[in-house]
């Protein structure tokens, strides 16, 4: 078993796309002189979490955390929190069938239409 | 309960990342296939705003100033906690606590002879209710892995170097129990009031990583890197 | 989470809910225990490293459901008692450097993990 981060392409296309274009928050604030450390949506991603690993439990902490951890040495060994969880997150429910890919490219196309409309 | 200021700024970024869109897409998706409901996220969210480390701070500071206080700190953590406004278990949207922090948090005590430090190796939990959010370092499997087998080099990478008669006690967080580090109040802070004291006692430092110090009231940036050599492979 | 757990703890808290339902502790603190090596077969929150290992207990913390348990949303399962146990770093890795004979870990198991060493 490697013990390196071994950098690989996402079996996911969508989230590839996000990995090897997205723009990262670091990159975001030198941008924009901002000091904010974490991103606005930082805080509700956390919120989402918690959300699966409660109620009906659809996705329980200690199975994402674990998957979250194998990701971070192979496909998304190369981002930053919370960049990594929220691919992580997404990648797992896709593993799951919790949501599909398909739906998920078009609900990305139609959120980015309607946050760039503001 | 004071609210972080970096938790309530909006951030004057001028363009939305897909990142942005893919945390809401996700989102979204997730409420309308009933995983959660919106109601449900709008709360949890709530609640994750209105979390930071003052009130664990200002625990530590009136255990230093005051011996009754201590003693209860170290007997019934949730009882302690009320003392500095945070209730475990109603706060929480749920009204019993949430599903990652429970209800049982543990005071450990730093003595001459013994330093704390806390991890979580299964999955970084974290007494968040009093302490706020975790630092990205403390949930990297770097810190995970190797701080129960080289506790000590890790901490030296913190620029904490213990001296060799003290003992270091890591505590493994895997169950319900939350742990919160009473670190040894500095030298020289006697006469400080519990205000005063309450600014010097970084996150980090009830953590266990770091000590408080007189002249130091914001904790360091850490460096995040991947593990170079893991412990052994979790098994879940 | 059934409805009928959510009643049980809602502003009582969790593990306070499970208060009195395990009995009595078969280990109290300072008791010398060993990590049993149970198949866990679907999940589990007792950490590899402390498997085979014998350490003390430190702490009698509190009465839950297992997560072995709990996960399933098997609530009604019985609580047990929960314990923190401290192992020496000796005895958990053998390569650990004596200069630091006293360097401990501790870690909470629930009671079905711990047997008398």
């Amino acid at each position: 078993m490697s013990t390196e981060s071994q950098q690989t392409p996402s079996s996911f296309t969508t989230l590839e796309r996000v990995r090897s274009e997205g723009r990262l928050w670091a990159d975001l604030c030198d941008q924009y002189g901002v000091e904010n450390p974490d991103p606005p949506w930082r805080l509700s991603l956390e919120a989402t979490c918690e959300a699966l690993n409660a109620g009906t439990c659809a996705l329980p902490t200690l199975e994402r955390r674990s998957e979250e951890d194998e990701l971070a040495t192979t496909v998304y060994a190369d981002l930053p929190f919370p960049e990594r969880q929220v691919l992580a997150l997404a990648h797992s429910m896709m593993e799951r069938g919790l949501i599909d890919e398909e739906q998920l490219a078009n609900r990305m196309n139609e959120v980015e239409k309607r946050l760039n409309s503001v | 309960m004071a609210e972080e200021h970096s938790h309530k700024a909006a951030p004057m970024v001028d363009e939305v990342s897909d990142y942005e869109v893919l945390e809401t897409a996700v989102r979204e998706l997730a409420i309308e296939k009933g995983l959660f409901s919106a109601e449900d996220h709008r709360r949890f969210a709530e609640y994750a705003h209105s979390l930071g480390p003052l009130p664990a701070a200002r625990l530590v500071a009136k255990a230093w100033k005051d011996p009754e206080f201590k003693k209860l700190a170290l007997e019934d953590g949730i009882k302690a906690s009320l003392e500095v406004g945070v209730d475990w278990i109603n706060d929480a949207p749920t009204g019993f606590g949430t599903p990652s922090d429970y209800t049982d948090l543990r005071v450990l005590e730093d003595t001459p002879q013994v330093k704390h430090v806390v991890v979580c190796t299964l999955c970084s939990c974290y007494p968040r209710p009093i302490l706020g959010h975790s630092p990205e370092w403390y949930r990297t499997p770097n810190y995970r892995r190797r701080l129960v087998r080289w506790p000590r080099q890790v901490l030296s990478e913190f620029g904490l170097q213990l001296p060799a008669d003290m003992d270091i006690r890591v505590e493994d967080s895997n169950q319900k129990c939350r742990f919160l580090v009473l670190p040894m109040q500095p030298e020289g802070t006697e006469d400080w009031s519990e205000e005063e004291l309450a600014q010097i006692v970084t996150r980090d430092c009830m953590i266990g990583v770091a000590l408080p110090h007189p002249d130091r009231k914001a904790d360091d940036p850490r460096p995040v890197h991947p593990a170079v050599h893991p412990v052994e492979h979790h098994d879940h | 989470m059934s409805m009928h757990h959510v009643e049980k703890i809602t502003g009582v808290g969790d593990p306070q809910c499970f208060e009195g339902e395990a009995g009595k502790p078969r280990f109290k603190e300072g008791d010398r225990v060993r990590i049993k090596d149970r198949p866990d077969i679907f999940y589990t929150r007792c950490q590899m490293f402390t498997r085979g290992a014998i350490g003390e207990v430190a702490v009698v913390t509190h009465e839950s459901v297992p997560p072995e348990d709990e996960a399933w949303e098997n609530e009604q399962a019985p609580a047990e008692w929960f314990y923190i146990v401290r192992f020496r770093m000796q005895d958990l890795w053998g390569d650990y450097p004596s200069t630091y004979p006293n360097d401990t870990l501790q870690t909470e198991f629930s009671e079905r993990w711990l047997e008398p060493a």
